[in-house]
């Protein structure tokens, strides 16, 4: 049986990070299958409407204004209707939602789950459990999974820390991590630099991505050894730390900052360095590293969240989160690109290539759709009886309400007026894995 | 228990349904016991497979994303949570500590009170003012040189400062009297009694929270103390309670602060404050001695008791704390 999935998030092209590429290239990839694939998201200043993307991938850019962090405002209420119709037109099978952080996606698997239609969430972040914020965001998070059929974490700390803060069953929760496109990121050994160690730093340039570990670093690391130097790509609100330091004690030459680089950039930006370093404070999985890796760079990180789990210990060297440890790794790295020791380039992309590819991914999401649309479709009543669990009981108001304006719906416009939306067919796929964007409409 | 975990991942959908009560328990339970969970949960599974269950050559499930071929995706294994970590940064408080602790806040509420009985005083020419200046300021005066017999010498900002008080005191307080006379009694009541109860919220009791505020505290005294001047007789009467007021809710806390908190303290400081208060009032008495005995006795016991249900969890997940970061030390390099 071939699933309609409808990949659900606030998060996706033209913004670019982890989770936008996630959809993106598992999207891909089930297209290639044979899936029908639709990607719901909300507008993006004048994107609004349907778009196509490669491979016909279709997009429906909802016309609801982002409220918050790029997110939509989970009113429940006012965009039921507009995601209902989609819903029924597409004759979607699975709801597949992205992010714990994107409202759009929690709501459309509330919709879709009064719809009858079963629901599958991947979390892409980690979260603690100290502060009000955290308590709080958990506690909606488990809201919403209460219902949801399958989870799916992109690392095994990521699985624990869902089951821990959603309080999802850990048999509900599946591993399956990112991939990245091992044949756009190919080594280019001629980009770089023959006199002098490049080290590269290709994040946003966030507090949660340790830019303040970052700044120190290339104090002393520019300071005691003249013949490295920084490429910084990404932007942010701590850009202008890194700036200051620049500026301060004058390294003008040493530490190159590129601004905000479009994906398709960023190849090009890791080739140019030998050594890859990665400061953040706390990671899902990082794909960062991957895609260095896979350009055949060495890989300095923190050891923080799913980090360890990535790489093979011998394509990393992992580093305490303090500045001492990093710089110890860092240095590490120095001496063994100075020596050409480690592994080459090139093995570093094969090895990453065996390792990690979309096809693998989507194969492994298509087990977790199989295995979701042969659960029986629940009652209202017992859905509502789970999220009695989460100790939330207004929730189930709110969840009663949205089941009667479903069925209101229903008789003011039936489902038998609604058309049903053509199945985009496409001549010849073409196995076309570049992240080029076509837009037809 | 490696075996049995191994099935074919379309099985578990079928046991997923079956396992919905024990879920439904186990949620009760709570997350932190999932290991536990696991066993008795897979022993299930292996029920409905007979013959998927493979003696084949698995090796040993490891912790990253790129070796567990042969396992499926929602395999979860016995190391799962093994990185939890509870209760790390908690620091176990005795009762007589938390009792220490909530003696604070009945010393400032006897404070409290014990302006409130001024006013009373005051208020019903109980007491002549100028013996009321004369004993508090005396008293005030003597507790200082006791308590910083260090510096024999009162510096001259000190001086400076009760004078330039004194004077601006003394020459405002006929307009502090009639600031708010056309205010009704009620309503000064009302908004000294709120002002009092900011004040004792808001104060420093040496405990690092968001919510303290040591200006917002001694504003809403004084703010209090000013509404209620206008119900005195004369102008001296006024000039004696707001010098009262300043000692209670500006000189008291620091006058304190060195002192540590201490049972004998803390007795004397209810006892003088029931004396007086049996002198007013013999209902507001009894009332002070339950409030007394429920901050200093009943919360504390509480507090410790309770400490057992404290349930905060850590693990790999939590974000890094910057640490020594002196990139300041760089710039002058």
């Amino acid at each position: 049986m071939k699933h309609k999935v409808c990949m659900a998030s606030d998060f996706f092209y033209p913004n670019m990070g982890g989770v936008e590429e996630h959809i993106f290239n598992l999207s891909q990839c089930l297209l290639m299958k044979g899936y029908k694939v639709i990607v719901l998201t909300h507008s993006y200043k004048d994107r609004v409407g349907i778009r196509y993307m490669t491979n016909g991938l279709k997009v429906y850019y909802l016309p609801i204004k982002p409220f918050y962090n790029q997110c939509v405002l989970p009113s429940m209420v006012s965009s039921l209707p507009l995601i209902r119709y989609v819903l029924l037109r597409e004759q979607i099978t699975i709801i597949h939602g992205h992010s714990a952080f994107s409202t759009l996606a929690h709501e459309t698997m509330m919709i879709g789950r009064l719809l009858g239609i079963q629901t599958v969430f991947t979390d892409h972040s980690l979260f603690g459990f100290a502060d009000t914020s955290a308590i709080i965001t958990n506690k909606f998070l488990e809201m919403s999974l209460a219902d949801c059929n399958h989870c799916i974490c992109v690392s095994h700390i990521g699985k624990e820390n869902t089951v821990l803060r959603a309080r999802v069953n850990h048999h509900r929760v599946s591993v399956i991590p990112n991939a990245v496109d091992t044949t756009a990121f190919v080594p280019k050994l001629e980009l770089r630099t023959k006199d002098k160690i490049t080290i590269v730093v290709v994040s946003r340039l966030v507090y949660r991505k340790g830019v303040d570990l970052l700044a120190q670093i290339i104090a002393d690391v520019c300071l005691r050894n003249q013949k490295v130097q920084f490429i910084i790509g990404g932007d942010g609100p701590k850009r202008e730390l890194l700036e200051d330091i620049r500026s301060n004690l004058n390294l003008g030459e040493q530490v190159n900052l590129l601004g905000s680089l479009e994906h398709s950039q960023v190849c090009n930006v890791l080739n140019r360095g030998h050594i890859f370093l990665n400061t953040s404070l706390t990671e899902a999985y990082c794909m960062a590293i991957v895609e260095a890796a896979s350009c055949g760079l060495k890989i300095v990180s923190t050891r923080v969240g799913g980090i360890p789990e990535v790489l093979p210990p011998e394509l990393i060297i992992l580093t305490e989160p303090n500045v001492p440890s990093i710089l110890q790794g860092l240095y590490k790295a120095i001496n063994q690109v100075s020596s050409e020791l480690g592994v080459p380039p090139i093995e570093c992309h094969q090895k990453v290539q065996s390792l990690y590819n979309w096809m693998n991914i989507a194969r492994r999401t298509e087990i977790v759709y199989n295995m979701v649309s042969l659960e029986p479709p629940k009652s209202l009543g017992k859905q509502l009886r789970s999220y009695i669990s989460t100790g939330v009981y207004p929730f189930l108001l709110v969840v009663s309400f949205m089941h009667i304006l479903l069925k209101i719906l229903d008789w003011w416009i039936p489902r038998s007026d609604i058309d049903l939306a053509k199945d985009y067919k496409a001549e010849n796929y073409q196995v076309n894995s570049n992240t080029s964007v076509s837009e037809n409409q | 228990m490696f075996l049995l975990n191994y099935y074919h991942p379309l099985m578990s959908c079928m046991t997923d349904v079956q396992n919905s009560k024990c879920r439904a328990s186990n949620k009760h339970n709570g997350p932190d016991n999932g290991v536990i969970k696991s066993s008795h949960h897979y022993t299930k599974i292996s029920k409905y497979q007979n013959g998927v269950i493979r003696n084949g050559h698995l090796k040993p499930w490891k912790k990253n994303l790129y070796s567990n071929e042969g396992y499926p995706d929602n395999y979860t294994d016995k190391s799962f949570l093994e990185e939890l970590r509870k209760n790390l940064h908690v620091r176990k408080l005795t009762l007589l500590e938390a009792i220490l602790g909530a003696g604070l806040i009945t010393q400032r509420l006897c404070i409290v009170v014990i302006f409130a009985l001024s006013f009373y005083a005051l208020n019903c020419n109980q007491i002549s003012p100028l013996f009321l200046l004369i004993s508090t300021s005396s008293f005030s005066f003597m507790s200082y040189l006791l308590l910083y017999e260090n510096s024999k010498i009162i510096p001259l900002w000190l001086l400076k400062s009760a004078c330039a008080f004194v004077i601006s005191g003394y020459i405002l307080s006929p307009v502090l009297k009639t600031l708010t006379e056309t205010i009704s009694t009620d309503t000064i009541y009302a908004t000294a009694t709120v002002m009092m109860c900011v004040h004792l919220i808001f104060f420093d009791y040496g405990v690092s929270a968001v919510i303290v505020s040591t200006s917002l505290s001694l504003n809403a005294a004084l703010f209090g103390s000013i509404c209620l001047c206008s119900r005195l007789q004369t102008a001296f009467h006024v000039f004696v309670f707001i010098t009262i007021a300043v000692q209670c809710f500006a000189v008291s806390p620091i006058l304190l602060s060195p002192i540590k908190s201490s049972i004998s303290i803390l007795l004397s400081f209810v006892t003088v404050t029931l004396v007086l208060c049996t002198r007013v009032s013999s209902l507001l008495s009894g009332l002070f001695l339950c409030t007394a005995v429920f901050i200093n006795l009943i919360c504390p016991y509480y507090f410790v008791k309770w400490h057992s249900y404290k349930d905060n969890i850590y693990g790999p997940w939590d974000e890094a704390i910057v640490q020594d970061i002196k990139i300041k030390d760089f710039h002058i390099d």
